[in-house]
């Protein structure tokens, strides 16, 4: 495995945090925003967090909602007062915000499930190391929890040989159009120590989720968890990410949205399936989580800035498999409502 | 000559219908997979996230 520096105790990271108030500029408040805000209102440990959307009456609304503690921002500067910027606008639109943090000196958590996005926010790393700032790219359900979870599973083994992922259901509108497209894009697989190419809505592999959701058929699809995955396990040979889909999805995923996506998608699931070695002994564990993808998103979102808060993420731009401290996170996550299950029965096999 | 291209074309239709047959018949029987047997979730908690 791969690990990012840990700030020093007292080191750079956390002196800095200390002379900030704990004051957090969200971007985006959608169904995975309003999520991010209301959990860190409720945290109790950021003292305002600034919610800035380009639908003003949207933003105006879910400040009313938060009460004292919440206030409406405009435009993209920022400033050294800021604590920590969590981005949660539609994919395509993260990166230059995350650049305009970086160039602020502000540590950024963002929510991208896009992979053109995703390179380019992990392209930003020499840029964060230099400034000596964290920008947390995938912080949500599916790219984020899984990618912990893969992290935090990791350690139970010797040798990481395949990872597997694989997601049911949709946050709000924006998820639900990039999910929408994603069946339809070509989809990047780890091989045998290279990429692989793949088409989206190919692969069918039935794949079991936490219950209620259970059996689902997934396939591949324009999803970003490789590019998260494959840095943070040297040595691993095959890592692929999978939606669920049905058969309509399937069929209309190339033409546009027939329709205006749903407010928000139903009960979604993530689950997240390691094989390696332990010993001489092969083992295969399975982790998931059941929650609405935006409340999963949202509260490791407001997990992760949590922790950025307290200093306690390392320079550089990665994803959550380049945590560290990965039951910490969990942990916080924990106290957020979000509570991963991991698959108990036949794992091990000579 | 048109003999052999209405033979060749109406073995064709008999495989694609066969074809069709068979998938129809694995699609409605089908059991589409076998759920895990044993174990189940269990929570994270305790000593999974010390």
């Amino acid at each position: 495995m791969v690990s990012h520096p840990k700030p020093a105790a007292g080191g750079s990271l956390g002196v800095r945090t200390l002379n900030k108030t704990r004051r957090v500029v969200l971007f985006g408040a959608g169904a995975t925003g309003a999520r991010v805000a209301r959990q860190l209102r409720s945290s109790g440990r950021v003292d305002c967090v600034e919610i800035r959307d380009p639908d003003e009456m949207t933003a105006a609304r879910l400040i009313d909602s938060l009460g004292d503690g919440a206030e409406l921002g405009v435009g993209r500067t920022l400033d050294e007062s800021v604590g920590a910027v969590v981005i949660a606008s539609p994919g395509g639109t993260q990166t230059v915000l995350a650049r305009r943090a970086i160039d602020a000196g502000v540590p950024v958590v963002t929510t991208s499930n896009k992979t053109a996005e995703v390179r380019r926010l992990l392209s930003l790393d020499q840029e964060a190391r230099f400034s000596d700032l964290p920008v947390i790219v995938g912080a949500g359900f599916m790219p984020g929890l899984t990618c912990l979870l893969a992290k935090h599973g990791a350690r139970q083994f010797d040798e990481v040989e395949e990872i597997h992922v694989a997601k049911v259901g949709t946050g709000g509108p924006a998820c639900a159009r990039q999910h929408h497209r994603a069946l339809s894009s070509r989809g990047v697989d780890w091989r045998d120590g290279r990429w692989a190419e793949r088409t989206g809505g190919s692969g069918r592999e039935l794949a079991w989720f936490p219950d209620p959701v259970g059996g689902r058929d997934c396939y591949r699809a324009g999803l970003p968890d490789a590019l998260l995955l494959v840095p943070e396990f040297a040595g691993v040979q095959r890592v692929t990410a999978r939606q669920a889909a049905t058969r309509r999805d399937r069929l209309t995923a190339p033409l546009p949205m027939l329709r205006r996506p749903h407010p928000e998608g139903g009960i979604g699931a993530i689950r997240v399936e390691l094989r390696g070695r332990v010993g001489r002994e092969r083992r295969v564990t399975v982790f998931g989580a059941i929650e609405r993808p935006a409340v999963g998103a949202g509260a490791m979102a407001a997990a992760v800035t949590l922790h950025v808060l307290d200093g306690r993420m390392a320079p550089g731009a990665y994803g959550l498999a380049g945590v560290d401290d990965t039951a910490g996170l969990l942990r916080t996550l924990a106290s957020r409502g979000v509570k991963p299950v991991r698959f108990e029965g036949m794992s091990t096999f000579v | 000559m048109g003999g052999g291209l209405l033979t060749l074309v109406r073995r064709a239709l008999v495989a694609i219908g066969a074809g069709i047959a068979v998938a129809a018949v694995i699609r409605v029987r089908g059991s589409g997979g076998v759920p895990p047997q044993t174990g189940g979730w269990r929570e994270l908690g305790g000593t999974d996230l010390e």
